[in-house]
């Protein structure tokens, strides 16, 4: 199980759409992974531990630096193929490195 | 598949306004929807905060340059009572910044206002506003987009809404 964290500013909306879509379609691509979605002020140092990539939409500040993979991920909230396609493959693409 | 609750409009939530600026126009449905017992009386502030922090434009020219834009405004879910789309068509476009880069402004004519007091509930409110957005035939959309009657709105939101597959 790949862990991923994702964040939006309500916790209500972009977040849970991008969750449901990254494992969706990882699923679909054949991996196992779970995405948390957040409010990003209630995005803590504690709550990265274990997460192995960050799928930021906003380009937010967390307040803090964080050192692993961040995958711009705000253009699948547009669920058109060509948008999203690009961010599931970088996405598998770390998938693969942390496989590795 | 999850049926699509076609109870997301109401009737009479739906807005045109003249306002000329994002808070004046968040004001206006604002207020209205507090005394109609939708939203919590501190709604209107945290839609604000929230807009300042992390604005919700969405910059429609990736689906089709010939769109308008449009905003997907809302607060946390503790502010609202219900769950549903609240349709403002904006007679004067208003600016907001961009929800996926928020340096960039964009002048936006539509808001879809999002009450949301459910969010692992059954379907994904934004995934459905996207699909409407990007599914919809580009002739009947901009026909939309181009109306200032709140009835035609919510007719055409309720036919469309539903024909969208999830």
């Amino acid at each position: 199980m790949i862990k991923m964290l994702t964040a939006c500013g309500a916790g209500v909306n972009s977040s849970h759409q991008i969750k449901d879509a990254v494992e969706a379609e990882m699923k679909n691509r054949g991996y196992d992974v779970s995405v948390d979605a957040e409010m990003i002020k209630d995005v803590t140092p504690e709550m990265m531990k274990g997460v192995q990539v960050f799928l930021p939409i906003n380009k937010p500040d967390l307040g803090f630096d964080i050192d692993i993979p961040e995958i711009d991920a705000g253009a699948i909230l547009y669920r058109m193929p060509a948008m999203a396609q690009p961010v599931y493959d970088k996405i598998e693409t770390e998938i693969k490195k942390i496989q590795a | 598949m999850n049926s699509i609750d076609v109870s997301l409009f109401d009737s009479d939530i739906v807005y045109v306004s003249k306002a000329n600026s994002r808070r004046e126009v968040f004001k206006e449905v604002s207020d209205d929807l507090f005394k109609r017992g939708y939203v919590k009386e501190s709604f209107l502030d945290n839609l604000n905060t929230r807009e300042d922090a992390y604005p919700t434009g969405v910059d429609m020219t990736p689906v089709s340059t010939d769109y308008p834009n449009v905003a997907i405004p809302h607060t946390e879910a503790n502010f609202v009572y219900k769950r549903k789309i609240v349709p403002v068509k904006l007679e004067n476009p208003i600016q907001f910044h961009n929800m996926i880069d928020p340096s960039q402004k964009i002048e936006v004519e539509f808001l879809f206002m999002i009450l949301n007091n459910d969010p692992e509930g059954q379907a994904n409110v934004l995934a459905e506003i996207m699909d409407f957005l990007t599914q919809t035939p580009k002739e009947k959309l901009l026909e939309f987009f181009g109306s200032d009657s709140k009835t035609d709105i919510f007719n055409f939101l309720e036919n469309n809404f539903t024909k969208v597959s999830n």
